[in-house]
């Protein structure tokens, strides 16, 4: 049966009050994670604006136990927080570590490949803005070719690192996109990687809009355009099938980037590019 | 004479709530419309759960509402606009 | 109680398995990694009921034991050299979290030059740390300290290293009396303190201001200085329930009219003991003060046991460097302000032997220096 909004939990596990900026897209997604994982979820996440956000000094805004781990490690505490419930004989847990592009892809992916590998029982989200934002926007793995960020101001040269296709290839449980503006299959694919008995991690493009250089309200808007101009593909895979759960109608991948202030430079020639290599994914064969 | 802290450093569950953080920046505040078809996407879309459903009506919590603005660009009914926390017009800060 | 025969690290992994650890984290090393196999064959023997995460580095080692343990469960973990500063962060943090995490680390010599040979350099490196940091002189104190490690980190709310040399002491086969598990259990009770428990949430590490930063600092030193008291009471306690006496920050011998006090860490100090008797039997007065406790460092009692003495000769396995032997310049510290003699050396790096011929000579050549013209003097090149 599908979600309907009106049958979420009304109580917000996380959000009210934290202290991100207006038009936050990871705040975003941590609010409609937590509308599925529920209050018995031990949440770590490794340094990011995420962690930062969730509060400080004797406040916090989360309602459900939250850790702010070090920056490489959430994964790893989050397999020691499984294996202390394991060992107590708690078994109604949910166990995430939480983190952004650099926490999952770069600095963190040690952690990360090894509790993939012993395909611990827990679920880690990668809150994608494809920059280190906490740090004020630069480069990292998960930056796009072409976008300009605080550290490369004449934009990345290199693409950016598939990370799904990474998680994949580790043959976990359940690997699966989503994005912030697709709220309900967001919130469906968590309760899928509930029910799992070992590792899921799901990838979440959440776009800031001080990295992205695009109006607050634009936030869940430019979320949008990447699924629907094929940049950022919907789909999950479980038990190695693959399945697509959003088919775009792919709006020209100009639409999504020339209003972002990151792409400012994209050539005619890279938009061409850029086309193409999302013609060529889907198979349209433009 | 140091402070009283727990042990462990740790915060209060929900705590931040109490005392928001960030809503002195806002600079404009939605108004909910007539027209609301109680679709409920704002309260989705809201990064600060600003926006509940009570019974048969969205109601805006001011006190975490940041004014970022989604929710007015999301509401596929335009039912919800913002407007200026400081009015010129009418010279009241609301 | 029995009396078997123990390498260093089986002590280590019968400390683990009496004291009944509920999470086990480990990623291997040399010459670390006999204990944590000794631990998952309990495991696997049924032995011992303990998750075993099986990480894929020493970072994440400790970080597993960290979330563990903030979870309520008894944990363990042991590394020694490039293992221990890899997970170097996590040390520092694991003390800021107040966690009672135990780590047996089987001293090795630092890269570079590469050695896989015993030093306390690795130890020595964490001594800003936060952890409370015990070393053993032989077998049956690797065991006892364990036991005695996890009831002090309970208690002060700090985590807790139990040093023992890589070789020396890891691969030495020595007779151990292992005590009886029911007795254990009265002496380590579990207290469970659920700092991340879905039925009390709490945020746990949230950003500390200016405003906070510090006086959490001051409540983490102030544990540490509890330790010291409790670290004495715990050695007491252990010693009525099971006979031996470790004494708790340091143990003298021979020091009653030594006038020459030969001072060390770890696995010299047996050695120490048979040098002392000897030269005690030519007439010598000459003493012995073991450091047990090298962190919460014992200053007062340092003083009080080297008031009487005229020499004070201290060996290190560790280098400072631009600075000297750890020890050395701590004892200086300790006795500043008296009118003794003290003398520092820096032997043994890098496995280098220091046998009781080795302690003799050191303490020949302290007796003829009047005034050491460096911090510490290396000996033994």
């Amino acid at each position: 049966m599908a979600l309907s909004i009106a049958d979420l939990p009304k109580e917000d596990l996380f959000g009210p009050g934290h202290a991100g900026c207006g038009g936050c897209g990871a705040a975003v997604a941590g609010r409609q994670a937590m509308k599925a994982l529920g209050s018995r979820t031990i949440v770590t996440i490794p340094a990011s604006c995420m962690a930062t956000l969730g509060g400080s000094n004797l406040k916090t805004t989360w309602q459900s136990p939250f850790y702010h781990t070090l920056f490489e490690m959430a994964p790893a505490v989050s397999s020691g927080i499984r294996a202390a419930l394991e060992a107590q004989g708690i078994e109604d847990v949910n166990v995430v570590s939480w983190a952004g592009d650099a926490g999952t892809a770069d600095i963190g992916f040690q952690s990360l490949t090894g509790a993939a590998e012993r395909n611990e029982h827990m679920i880690h989200v990668c809150y994608d803005n494809e920059m280190y934002m906490n740090t004020g926007g630069q480069t990292g793995s998960q930056t796009p070719m072409y976008a300009i960020t605080s550290n490369m101001t004449k934009g990345k040269t290199i693409k950016k690192k598939n990370m799904l296709a990474i998680m994949e290839a580790h043959g976990i449980d359940y690997v699966a996109s989503a994005s912030i503006a697709y709220p309900l299959d967001l919130i469906a694919k968590f309760k899928k990687a509930i029910e799992k008995p070992g590792f899921s991690y799901i990838h979440i493009l959440a776009p800031c809009h001080r990295g992205w250089q695009i109006p607050p309200e634009k936030t869940i808007e430019f979320a949008r355009l990447a699924v629907e101009s094929g940049l950022f593909e919907l789909y999950e895979v479980e038990d190695g099938n693959r399945t697509r759960n959003y088919e775009p109608p792919f709006i020209p991948v100009e639409n999504y980037l020339l209003p972002q202030g990151r792409f400012k430079n994209l050539t005619q020639e890279a938009i061409q590019g850029i086309q193409t290599s999302v013609n060529k994914h889907y198979g349209r064969g433009e | 004479m140091a402070k009283n802290l727990p042990v462990v450093p740790t915060a209060k569950a929900g705590s931040l709530a109490e005392v928001p953080a960030g809503i002195t920046w806002r600079i404009q505040q939605p108004v909910i419309l007539e027209t609301c078809n109680m679709c409920l996407d704002c309260t989705l879309f809201c990064p600060d759960g600003a926006l509940v459903q009570q019974n048969s009506k969205i109601v805006l919590k001011l006190n975490l509402c940041k004014g970022c603005g989604i929710c007015a660009n999301e509401c596929k009914e335009n039912a919800i606009q913002m407007i200026p926390e400081y009015s010129g017009v009418q010279g009241v800060f609301r | 109680m029995s009396t078997t025969l123990l390498t260093g690290s089986e002590a280590a992994a019968y400390g683990a398995k009496l004291a009944r650890i509920e999470v086990l984290a480990y990623y291997p090393i040399t010459p670390a990694f006999p204990a944590m196999e000794r631990v998952s064959k309990f495991i696997d023997d049924g032995d011992l009921k303990t998750r075993f995460v099986r990480v894929e580095s020493d970072h994440s080692a400790l970080a597993a034991a960290l979330g563990a343990s903030l979870a309520g469960s008894r944990t363990f973990t042991v590394t020694n050299s490039q293992g221990l500063l890899y997970m170097t962060e996590v040390v520092y943090h694991t003390a800021g979290l107040r966690q009672p995490v135990v780590m047996a680390v089987a001293n090795r010599a630092l890269s570079a030059p590469h050695s896989r040979f015993p030093e306390q350099g690795d130890a020595i490196s964490q001594g800003a740390s936060g952890w409370i940091q015990l070393f053993c002189e032989n077998n049956q104190e690797v065991l006892d300290n364990m036991l005695q490690a996890f009831k002090i980190a309970e208690t002060v709310r700090l985590p807790v290293m139990v040093n023992y040399e890589g070789y020396i002491q890891s691969h030495t086969l020595e007779e151990v009396e292992i005590p009886n598990q029911e007795k254990i259990d009265q002496f380590l009770p579990l207290n469970r303190v659920r700092t991340l428990d879905v039925d009390n949430p709490q945020g746990v590490n949230t950003v500390a201001s200016p405003e906070f930063y510090m006086d959490y600092k001051f409540r983490q030193n102030e544990a540490m200085e509890q330790a010291l008291t409790v670290i004495c009471s715990v050695a007491s306690d252990y010693a009525k329930e099971f006979g031996r006496d470790w004494s708790g920050l340091i143990e003298t011998y021979q020091m009653e009219d030594a006038e020459h006090a030969f001072v060390a860490m770890g696995s010299m100090i047996s050695d120490a003991r048979i040098v002392v008797d000897e030269l005690r039997e030519k007439g010598q007065k000459i003493g012995l003060v073991k450091v047990r406790t090298w962190r919460p460092f014992p200053a007062e009692a340092l003083r009080e046991a080297l008031k009487n003495v005229q020499l004070v000769t201290v060996c290190d396995k560790n280098i400072v460097y631009g600075l000297g032997g750890a020890l050395g310049t701590e004892v200086k510290s300790a006795l500043y302000g008296q009118t003794v003699r003290i003398n520092s050396y820096v032997l043994g790096l890098g496995g280098r032997d220091v046998t009781t011929e080795e302690i003799k000579q050191v303490l020949e050549l302290s007796e003829k220096t009047e005034k050491q013209t460096t911090a510490s003097e290396w000996f033994g090149l």
